[in-house]
């Protein structure tokens, strides 16, 4: 009964959805305001029968109703209740069904707040949002409808459940965040459009959009993050980045918005860069879709892939009517986005994020076209090329090292122009700090290498002028106050650009973690139990190899002592397994081996072992250690970032 | 010319050189590395560098080192080719007779020395429904 509800609702939510099409035509006729009114009701009501399908399909997974295909292939009974409302964007039908959720839940934020006050957008707002509504509600009626009951002639006596490799927290809960920051996206694609359509780009939309920009950076910085997390505790190979074409088509447009985050602030102050910002606001969403269609089209192999149905024609059609239309009213509206306003020197505020923009620009190129690369040469002259990590690390380390100094630098500048006496006399702290940091690195460091002296030296810079920026404002406070009152003072006095520093701050500590990577060693061997083996200023010893059948799975426990070589104290008792899911299917092939971790992890180095295989016969594992130095600080970072942007955007009292 | 103009020219001039140099990867083996065909590869006497090839583990052919348990040596076919790989590290789970693999590394003398082992997965997750009854 409920199934049938959600079916219904949501082909009703299609039906809707087309009659806002009817209405927004009938309104540019007749210019009558209560056309635009039926349309705005439509859209909400599309909205509505949405959150009704989406907890529809909740109520049906909850209480496994394994007539309908999603339910029996992504739960079972035995799937805890937590990864039963997991399953909602497990599966490919789920997932488009929860895009459009979120789409419903910001459409109406978005007709509720933003176009309460911004009335002038409501018109061509609602045509793109109907557009890019329709597209979503489309797919889930006609190409992956989660609704879809299971043929008549079978009776499901227990579901699938969701593979369990998949029921582990942080799997379970990156992408919700990704797609959140994926659909706000749209938002932002929706207000630059429509603003320069309807030639209304006001001080109060500038404000908006920006609000809205850090919204969606917020949950973008935390997917992506989340997502890193997950895979250096959970997939088994040591990294939290792999520049996998799915990881790249998150970062793509997580640079471009970080642009307009940033270039944004030049049009909110000097009404500068209109053309620009429309450019990188609307190539956000495009980089989204072109990310969704690499994931779910099977065009690019990659282990995040979807692949049971063939979306992929109909995210590149989606695709190119986004890029056309976007072109289209770009070059209509060229000479109304310009603006006559020039900036003045490079030595300004101003042009900081100009660089930042082209920094940030140009990694997001250089990272599309070595994703994109393969299918290009392949298209070109046949040849198939693989583009491998190093592609990746070689090309981005020297742009992100230059960013790193452009994060310090930023704020030594004024707007408008900085006077070469005042520049030195800012940069004197940071320049010693940096340069005091690099002797050091000199002196007391085994062997040179290039790249870490420069990320320190930047590191060392931009914190040390961050933290000058924070003292001199807590200075003027102090002044009135004592100690606390001036420190809390001095966060609440400027937040948005308080929230700012915290994030850069963060990105700072990634840099930090970063560094690490360039110090990391890896062994792989085999020991029996009893043996044990050198590395690194460890030893590794093998205690015991034993085997236990669990509930799912079945398992090979070692146990393995690590022993400081130097001092012959015990560090930790390493317990990583090997597991094997599925291991009763009478088919090999069937069977899942899954290699579970253990990290010994503190805030210098972590210990990562790694229970690569058993050989029974012989009683032999195969191991691989790995240690990684700083890779704390990569999370540290993360969650500093999104303190920030989060403290950036809550709403001070003066706004509400 | 002012400042600023000649600060953009140089900027333009850096960005136009990076994307030159982004079109020629292809030429650059430290950063892109060519997918061949096992029949290509096996016809061809010169030594390359770096190559990335697919195929199937030729059944009995693996021969695992007595000495070191890491050391690993076996055929890949694909049709009527077959070339030798030596492989030193853990093999991954899936590594077995007639199990699809792709191997990096250098080719020289007709022998691969593989860097990087991956055997291909065999079976996804999203599979048919179990636990059914027919009526």
């Amino acid at each position: 009964m409920v199934s049938q509800i959600g079916s219904i609702a949501i082909s009703l939510a299609g039906g809707l959805i087309f009659s806002s099409f009817i209405f927004l035509g009938l309104f540019k006729k007749s210019n009558n305001q209560t056309y635009l009114q039926v349309a705005e009701r439509a859209i909400l009501s599309t909205s509505y029968c949405i959150f009704l399908a989406f907890f529809c399909l909740l109520n049906e997974l909850l209480i496994s109703n394994f007539n309908l295909q999603y339910v029996a292939q992504y739960t079972s009974y035995e799937t805890p209740v937590f990864f039963k409302i997991t399953a909602l964007w497990a599966g490919q039908a789920g997932s488009l069904l929860f895009w459009s959720f979120i789409t419903a839940l910001f459409s109406v934020t978005y007709i509720f707040t933003t176009l309460k006050k911004l009335r002038a957008l409501k018109f061509h707002s609602y045509i793109i949002l109907s557009f890019i509504f329709s597209f979503f509600i489309f797919l889930s009626n006609f190409i992956a409808n989660p609704f879809e009951p299971i043929s008549s002639d079978i009776i499901v006596q227990n579901g699938n459940g969701l593979n369990p490799l998949l029921q582990n927290f942080f799997m379970a809960i990156h992408p919700p965040i990704l797609y959140v920051g994926f659909t706000g996206s749209a938002i932002i694609f929706i207000m630059a459009l429509s603003a320069s359509i309807s030639k209304d780009i006001s001080f109060e939309w500038v404000q908006s959009i920006r609000r809205w920009s850090l919204f969606v950076w917020t949950f973008l910085s935390a997917g992506i993050i989340l997502g890193g997390y997950w895979a250096y505790n959970e997939l088994g190979w040591g990294g939290y980045w792999a520049w996998d074409p799915v990881e790249n088509s998150s970062l793509m447009p997580w640079l471009t918005l970080t642009a307009f985050i940033h270039s944004s602030m030049i049009q909110e102050k000097r009404g500068m860069l209109k053309k620009w910002n429309f450019l990188l606001a609307t190539s956000t969403y495009i980089l989204v879709i072109l990310g969704t269609f690499i994931t779910r089209s099977g065009v690019i192999s990659s282990v995040h892939s979807f692949t049971a149905e063939n979306l992929g024609p109909m995210f590149f059609t989606f695709l190119a009517i986004l890029i056309l239309y976007t072109f289209f009213w770009f070059f209509k509206r060229k000479s109304y986005l310009d603006t006559p306003d020039k900036i003045d020197s490079f030595t300004s505020r101003e042009g900081g994020f100009l660089y930042n923009n082209l920094i940030l620009i140009l990694m997001c190129f250089t990272i599309m076209w070595g994703t994109l690369f393969p299918i290009l040469s392949e298209a070109w002259d046949g040849n198939k090329i693989y583009v491998g990590a190093s592609y990746f690390n070689q090309l981005n380390i020297p742009i992100g090292l230059v960013l790193l100094f452009l994060m310090g630098i930023g704020p030594l500048l004024s707007w408008n122009y900085t006077s070469q006496s005042v520049l030195l006399n800012r940069f004197k702290l940071p320049f010693s700090v940096s340069f005091v940091s690099g002797i050091g690195y000199i002196i007391f460091s085994s062997s040179f290498q290039l790249y870490v002296f420069v990320a320190i030296m930047g590191v060392s810079f931009t914190l040390s002028s961050i933290l000058g920026e924070f003292y001199k404002s807590y200075k003027k406070q102090k002044r009135a106050s004592n100690f606390f009152d001036a420190l809390i003072r001095m966060f609440l006095s400027n937040r948005h650009q308080n929230g700012g520093y915290i994030v850069h701050i963060g990105i700072v500590l990634l840099f930090i973690g970063f560094i690490g990577r360039a110090f990391e060693v890896e062994k792989e061997f085999s020991l029996s139990p009893g043996e044990q083996i050198y590395f690194s200023n460890y030893v590794f010893k093998l205690n015991s190899i034993k085997s236990e059948a669990r509930d799912n799975h079945y398992a090979f426990l070692s146990e393995i002592d690590v022993v400081d070589s130097s001092t012959n104290q015990l560090i930790v008792n390493l317990k990583p397994e090997k597991r094997i899911y599925f291991y009763w299917n009478s088919d090999p092939e069937k069977r899942q081996p899954h290699s579970e971790l253990d990290i010994y992890s503190t805030i210098q180095k972590d210990i990562y072992s790694i229970f690569s295989g058993y050989d029974s016969q012989k009683n032999i594992g195969y191991f691989k250690i790995m240690i990684n130095p700083l890779v704390n600080w990569v999370w540290i970072g993360g969650v500093l970032m999104v303190i920030g942007s989060l403290f950036a955007f809550w709403p001070s009292r003066r706004n509400s | 010319m002012n400042k600023v103009t000649t600060s953009t020219l140089i900027i333009f001039f850096l960005i136009a050189s990076w994307v030159f140099y982004l079109t020629n990867i292809k030429k650059d083996d430290s950063l892109t590395v060519r997918y061949y065909s096992l029949s290509e590869l096996a016809n061809e006497s010169n030594d390359i560098k770096k190559i990335k090839v697919g195929g199937y583990i030729k059944p009995n052919s693996i021969n695992i080192s007595e000495e070191d348990q890491l050391e690993v040596s076996f055929f890949v076919y694909q049709n009527n080719d077959s070339i030798k790989v030596t492989y030193y590290g853990i093999r991954p789970d899936l590594f077995k007779d007639d199990a699809e693999v792709v191997v990096a590394g250098s080719y020289a003398n007709s022998l691969i020395s593989a860097t990087e082992l991956q055997t291909k997965c065999a079976s996804r997750y999203e599979g048919d429904l179990k636990n059914i009854e027919k009526i």
